[in-house]
């Protein structure tokens, strides 16, 4: 069995190749999270660290995808990524069919359900929200990363899929020691 | 390509009026009025290679951006009043109380970064000008000297609220946003008159 943070470290280098790239959000400078960990091989040159303004992010992440960027946006917790909802459903999910489908953008989102071991959050940065997630969004795909096996070949997919849809990845913080 | 100009964006508005007064459009129109002077000398300063981010009530914007008069008229037929958009013209526009902000902000980081010399032309209401949401996307293109500028359509109302009186005390303006004053012609929605579908 492959080591789950291996895995994503290895999907964020590949990520990280490609030009249109640009990771942003709390914490992908500078550390504080366990996403951080899995950025710490990536230049800086390819990362904005942003204040903490979730809807304001998911909003500069489908700006920037717009405009030609692939932006894999970080939230460090299922939990923060609800402040984002207003950008993320009724903008983001939206914008193709609002468009006619003539806006495509291509964001990737990073989340994390906070981990529980060796130190439990507590109930405002464990939850688990994918089922809400996947019934609320029609056009962002949700994944959840449960298995290792599978955590390369979801990135290559939201990088690369012809549809150039958004995708939701569902990192467990648990999974990463 | 038609020359818009004061007459032309007033005979749109009436010609989209005339047409859901009969039945032909089956959702929500936002009508704009009153303000064709004040739109017409800031859109002398947009290039058509800049980006536009609009409103619910964004007829009068689409029309000094470029986007086709029958174009337009076809996409309002359809039921598209309040969502407007373009990707030949880099025209958005949200139904969604300061929804293109953020958006009108990433595009202007994205355009910096690609040392693009095109603008982002975000436009707001009085009330999205009072919101947290302004606040910040104003103080990050700000403080990052991106190339985003501001305008504030100030009809004093947030649908039929008045926004001062939400708000008791109204903010600064600050000097590098363009701000106007204008008086509502048409309601928040429709047209002042009962429409039987």
């Amino acid at each position: 069995m492959k080591k789950y943070k291996d895995e994503l470290i290895k999907s964020m280098k590949y990520l990280s190749k490609d030009e249109r790239t640009i990771f942003l959000g709390q914490s992908v400078k500078f550390s504080g999270n366990a996403i951080f960990s899995t950025l710490k091989d990536i230049s800086d040159k390819k990362k904005i660290e942003l204040p903490v303004f979730e809807d304001v992010q998911m909003g500069l992440s489908t700006g920037l995808a717009l405009q030609g960027f692939i932006p894999i946006t970080c939230y460090p917790r299922f939990d923060f990524l609800i402040l984002a909802m207003n950008q993320l459903v009724n903008h983001l999910d939206k914008i193709r069919y609002m468009s006619f489908n003539e806006f495509k953008p291509r964001v990737i989102i990073r989340t994390s359900i906070g981990s529980k071991k060796p130190l439990n959050g507590g109930v405002q940065h464990t939850q688990n929200y994918t089922k809400i997630f996947k019934d609320i969004l029609r056009e962002v795909e949700v994944v959840n990363l449960v298995n290792p096996n599978t955590i390369f070949k979801e990135y290559k997919k939201a990088l690369k899929r012809k549809d150039s849809k958004s995708t939701l990845l569902i990192e467990n913080g648990d999974f990463y020691n | 390509m038609l020359k818009i100009n004061k007459n032309i964006l007033i005979k749109f508005e009436n010609e989209i009026k005339e047409l859901y007064e009969n039945g032909k459009i089956r959702a929500p129109i936002h009508l704009s009025g009153n303000n064709e002077d004040q739109l017409i000398k800031v859109f002398k300063k947009i290039k058509s290679q800049d980006w536009v981010i609009s409103t619910w009530r964004s007829h009068y914007h689409a029309l000094l951006h470029g986007i086709p008069y029958s174009w337009l008229k076809k996409k309002i037929l359809l039921g598209r009043s309040m969502g407007i958009n373009s990707k030949k013209y880099k025209f958005y526009s949200s139904s969604i109380v300061g929804g293109g902000l953020s958006i009108g902000v990433g595009i202007g980081l994205a355009l910096k970064k690609k040392k693009i010399k095109n603008k982002v032309w975000i436009f707001i209401g009085d009330m999205t000008f009072e919101t947290g949401q302004f606040d910040e996307c104003y103080k990050f293109a700000k403080n990052f000297n991106l190339p985003v500028k501001f305008i504030v359509e100030d009809n004093g109302l947030s649908t039929n609220t008045p926004t001062k009186s939400t708000w008791k005390k109204l903010r600064k303006i600050p000097k590098d946003i363009i701000y106007y004053k204008y008086k509502r012609k048409f309601p928040h929605h429709g047209t002042g008159n009962w429409i039987l579908f």
